[in-house]
């Protein structure tokens, strides 16, 4: 068993706070959050997020296969574009 | 012939080593297996009575994941993180290195063999 597993995952009490606070009143508001180091727990599959990138929110579902990712994991903070004369390939 | 997980083991190898010919062996398990079959590791495989290579067909389809199968899982793996759109995934996806590691330079086994930029000037020179 590693360190990290015996400390148990985590999660930014503003986050947490805001996650019982939407369970309870069953409410589907979408949660802003700038903590991309939380890691997604179980609870919070079906739940949306928007998930600070440094610029902008990115929404992001929660489904099943994300527990135990991180939610900076699904919201990339840098942008491709494309190199000078290259192909243009779009990437958002 | 010894014949495991649709593999033909090398005649003769030491079977601790011959085991290390299917995919997802390496020398540990392979000794391991050995041990738990109750066969020295260092009897060719050309010795093996059939009723051992039976015991070790057995253990490995019981115990470990080989060949087709742990193929299939890397690759679900894989897909699954592209599918949830995680940064390994989109990495996955792009043909980048996923772990973190440069691609200033370098980084050419994902990336493939070198493509030259155009209108570059001395591009081999600079770098």
């Amino acid at each position: 068993m590693s360190r990290s597993l015996k400390k148990g995952p985590y999660v930014a009490p503003s986050l947490q706070k805001k996650v019982t606070r939407s369970i309870e009143s069953g409410s589907k508001q979408v949660i802003r959050t700038w903590s991309r180091r939380s890691m997604i727990t179980p609870e919070f599959v079906g739940m949306t997020f928007h998930v600070h990138n440094g610029k902008l929110f990115v929404p992001v579902f929660v489904t099943e296969n994300m527990v135990g990712h991180r939610f900076g994991e699904f919201s990339p903070t840098r942008k491709f574009t494309g190199h000078v004369g290259g192909k243009r390939i779009r990437t958002t | 012939m010894a014949r495991i997980s649709g593999i033909d083991l090398p005649r003769n190898k030491q079977i601790g080593i011959a085991l290390t010919y299917i995919r997802g062996l390496g020398r540990t398990s392979a000794a391991k297996i050995c041990e738990t079959a109750g066969i020295a590791p260092d009897t060719k495989t050309d010795v093996l009575a059939d009723g051992e290579v039976v015991r070790l067909r057995e253990i490995i389809e019981r115990e470990y994941k080989v060949e087709g199968d742990l193929r299939r899982e890397t690759t679900q793996n894989i897909k699954m993180l592209m599918d949830i759109g995680c940064y390994r995934g989109l990495r996955h996806r792009r043909g980048l290195p996923v772990r973190g590691q440069r691609t200033h330079t370098n980084a050419r086994t994902r990336k493939g063999p070198a493509k030259t930029v155009a209108g570059r000037k001395s591009a081999t020179t600079k770098k």
